[in-house]
């Protein structure tokens, strides 16, 4: 089955492989327009309480704050394979985190408690280093890239698929509700390291070919491409399903998605245009 | 004589070696973890406005002297951008960590005054000994003063004892206090001393600092405009809030000073002034003999208050002053339970991303000869990137730890090229000579050195120009592919020839 797809993906055509990666990577821009993802705690400011241990159902637990403190929460439940339940309680800027401990742990006493307050002035300001990281970080990558290939059209389709890999990994993210924080913003950065990997080694492929046909060239560079992809999707499933760490989730979902997406923008975008690119070169 | 030819590969020799001598960084140093790992208190401090950095390092120090004087064992007080410090600190209690936010923000200028004549301010200290305290509660703080201070002290003491010095750490200098009856009444008669002549403390203060003390009977926001004129600024202490709207219309500077919670009219006083004291005079200093080195002695209930107020007025003492005005933005404690069970969680996990990995590869290319040497060729890559960690004291936060997650799966992805780029030579061209496979492994590396370049300069940027958590991501990234590219690719290469070409 494995092969029946790769050899359906190495005789399409390219006007195809060009077209569809580009509708997506529109449509997730459209997304992020209409609704951006919400901003973490650290970005936007406010307070949030974690207690692991906690048996109870989220909206319980939210009512129970409500009713005792008057501050109005919200709740959201998480658990791990081991079965261990917890709870994150968010609250708005400028409420008091140990009022709300408080009150918990006169319902709670065995439960583990953490704590964190970030005023939105000092979100802001991570805020804006998250976005100038993610911008350096492409800057640096573009430049190294084009040093290598030393060809417009193909370093330039390498840069714009992490660009498309990163566009589609956030409107994912505002479609299951991950939060953009600052953990998220690394596994952004991560996306960058993987979608070069993988489209270094097509374009290599591609471009210093030893055999005369694109096809059986773009072949083998796909297969290894694929086992690439699926180990990496496995690692990082596995990471997810473990872990009950809300931060190892996010990153490893955000980082999911970035791979799924990175799958068709190499494979088939950088691809299509790779093949478009290489066949005129032989038509001259 | 195969398997020796492969042990005696100097790649291969290489891995062991920083494997061996990693395991022994760990082992001899132990890995320093993040707090966000081991639990602790982050105490978020902004500065009043962008600073450069020297004095961004004179804050960090002087914040670091101020709160290690706290005797609080384990504190990181690290910039954050241009505007921000965080203050880290281990396991402590919640009132230790109450007692480092009063010392971050009781910060700057400090003032000594004699009967409300400023005599010293923080230059003119010049060192600060060690407090003593006694088992009845009385505590002694000496310290050494400039000569000019100390003489100026000596003039102004003459033939005064009892008389009542205090000190102030950044009081609200040339100002107009706006306070309730009450609290007027208790300025006047809780912070004199034994000398029936000397000033008041409303007269102290407006002496030394030109604060003028306003008693608020519901006069008109008007008339309190024009008591203002001059001022730089209006403290409103405990009274009707509804005046600081009007104030700022007309362009003054307030300050509310609300009463805390159980907050004793003198305590406010104190907390609205900055005020250390008044500590009367002993008449052995009213001789007119100037004496650099003296003491504040005071007494407190019991040996374990009389520890705290000392080590504050030391600290006050020994603060000079900070070049910019720092407050508290917000806190973030993690407890060092749900940090132990976070390692635990982070160590579960990767195990089982690395045997999905080869669980993965084996299904892939149906040989442990392959999933094999790819699993523990990244488990040795993480155990060297612990080492160096270990080594240098690097401390493991989770951006750190999604770092080596990235640097892993990067070099996972490397050696599948790698592996690929070798079955590929073997099973198409049998005949071709070695320059055949040569090629290919070129062709492999530089697809991977290619990557590694890329990832290594992106992730340079972040290191150089962060200061946040997202540096320790950059660096854990970074040195991971260094010692993938350096180290364990090239002895995964090695094995993976030897491997793959025995069967021929």
């Amino acid at each position: 089955m494995e092969l029946k797809f790769l050899k359906k993906l190495a005789e399409m055509e390219y006007k195809k492989m060009i077209m569809y990666p580009l509708i997506i990577f529109v449509a997730a821009l459209l997304i992020i327009a209409v609704k951006p993802p919400t901003l973490g705690i650290d970005l936007a400011g406010g307070v949030v309480v974690t207690a692991q241990g906690i048996n109870d159902s989220p909206e319980n637990i939210e009512k129970y704050v409500q009713d005792k403190t008057g501050i109005s929460v919200r709740a959201e439940g998480f658990s791990s394979l081991s079965g261990e339940k917890g709870v994150n309680i968010y609250a708005p800027v400028g409420s008091s985190p140990e009022e709300i401990i408080k009150v918990l742990e006169e319902k709670y006493p065995k439960a583990r408690y953490a704590q964190s307050e970030v005023q939105p002035t000092f979100g802001k300001l991570a805020q804006r280093q998250g976005i100038k990281a993610i911008g350096y970080a492409f800057l640096g990558m573009a430049v190294v890239v084009f040093l290598f290939f030393r060809i417009l059209i193909p370093s330039g389709t390498i840069i714009f698929s992490a660009i498309s890999d990163m566009m589609i990994a956030l409107s994912l993210m505002s479609l299951t509700g991950i939060e953009l924080s600052q953990a998220t913003i690394a596994a952004l950065l991560m996306l960058i390291g993987y979608s070069v990997d993988s489209n270094i080694l097509l374009t290599t492929k591609m471009l210093k070919r030893k055999e005369k046909d694109i096809e059986k060239a773009y072949f083998s560079a796909v297969s290894t491409g694929f086992t690439m992809s699926t180990t990496t999707l496995g690692a990082l499933f596995a990471l997810w399903a473990i872990s009950t760490a809300q931060v190892i989730d996010q990153i490893a979902s955000v980082l999911m998605f970035g791979l799924l997406a990175d799958f068709m923008n190499t494979w088939v975008l950088n691809a299509g245009v790779l093949k478009w690119y290489l066949g005129r070169g032989e038509k001259q | 004589m195969r398997w020796k030819k492969l042990l005696f590969n100097w790649r291969v020799i290489l891995l062991l070696i920083f494997i061996i001598s990693s395991f022994a960084s760990i082992y001899a140093n132990g890995i320093t973890y993040g707090l966000d790992i081991s639990g602790g208190t982050a105490i978020t401090v902004k500065l009043e406005k962008p600073v450069d950095s020297t004095t961004m390092d004179k804050v960090v120090n002087s914040l670091t002297n101020r709160i290690n004087r706290l005797g609080v064992a384990d504190v990181k007080v690290e910039p954050w951008g241009n505007e921000y410090i965080i203050v880290k600190v281990a396991n402590v209690s919640a009132e230790t960590v109450a007692g480092i936010k009063d010392t971050i923000e009781k910060q700057g200028v400090f003032y000594a005054a004699f009967n409300g004549e400023v005599f010293a301010t923080g230059e003119d200290i010049v060192q600060v000994f060690a407090f003593q305290v006694e088992q009845s509660g009385t505590w002694h703080v000496p310290f050494q003063l400039s000569q000019s201070a100390a003489e100026k002290f000596a003039r102004l003491a003459l033939g005064k004892p009892n008389y009542p010095v205090d000190m102030f750490l950044d009081p609200p200098v040339n100002s107009l206090l706006v306070v309730s009856p009450d609290l007027y009444n208790t300025m006047l008669t809780k912070f004199n001393t034994p000398a029936p002549d000397a000033l008041s403390l409303p007269e102290r203060i407006k002496n030394a600092f030109n604060i003028d003390t306003l008693i608020y009977t519901n006069q008109t926001p008007d008339e309190i405009v024009k008591a203002a004129e001059g001022k730089e600024l209006v403290v409103l202490v405990d009274v009707n809030g509804g005046l600081e709207k009007y104030l700022e219309e007309k362009n003054l500077n307030v300050r509310v000073v609300e009463r805390g919670k159980g907050e004793t009219d003198e305590e406010l006083v104190v907390r609205t002034l900055g005020l250390y004291g008044p500590y009367s005079v002993s008449e052995g200093l009213t001789t007119g003999q100037a004496s650099t080195n003296v003491e504040i002695k005071g007494s407190s209930p019991n040996m374990y208050l009389a520890q705290q107020e000392a080590s504050v007025i030391a600290v006050v003492l020994a603060s000079g002053s900070l070049p910019i005005k720092v407050h508290v933005e917000g806190t973030q404690f993690i407890s060092a339970e749900l940090g132990k069970d976070f390692k635990r969680q982070v160590l579960i996990a990767g195990i089982a991303a690395l045997l999905m990995v080869g669980a993965i590869v084996y299904a892939h290319y149906r040989r442990f000869k392959i999933a094999i040497p790819v699993v523990s060729t990244s488990l040795s890559e993480i155990i060297i990137i612990l080492g160096v960690a270990a080594l240098i004291k690097w401390n493991l936060d989770l951006p750190s730890i999604a770092g080596i997650i990235a640097a892993i799966g990067t070099g996972v992805d490397q050696q599948i090229v790698i592996t690929d780029e070798l079955l590929g030579s073997r099973e198409k061209t049998r005949i071709t000579k070695r320059s055949g496979m040569l090629k290919r492994m070129g062709r492999a590396f530089f697809v991977i050195l290619a990557s590694a370049t890329t990832t290594v300069v992106a992730m340079s940027f972040l290191f150089k120009f962060f200061v946040g958590g997202l540096r320790g991501f950059a660096f854990t990234t970074i040195l991971g592919v260094l010692i993938g590219i350096t180290i364990t690719r090239p002895a995964y290469a090695e094995i993976a020839k030897f491997l793959l070409g025995e069967k021929r």
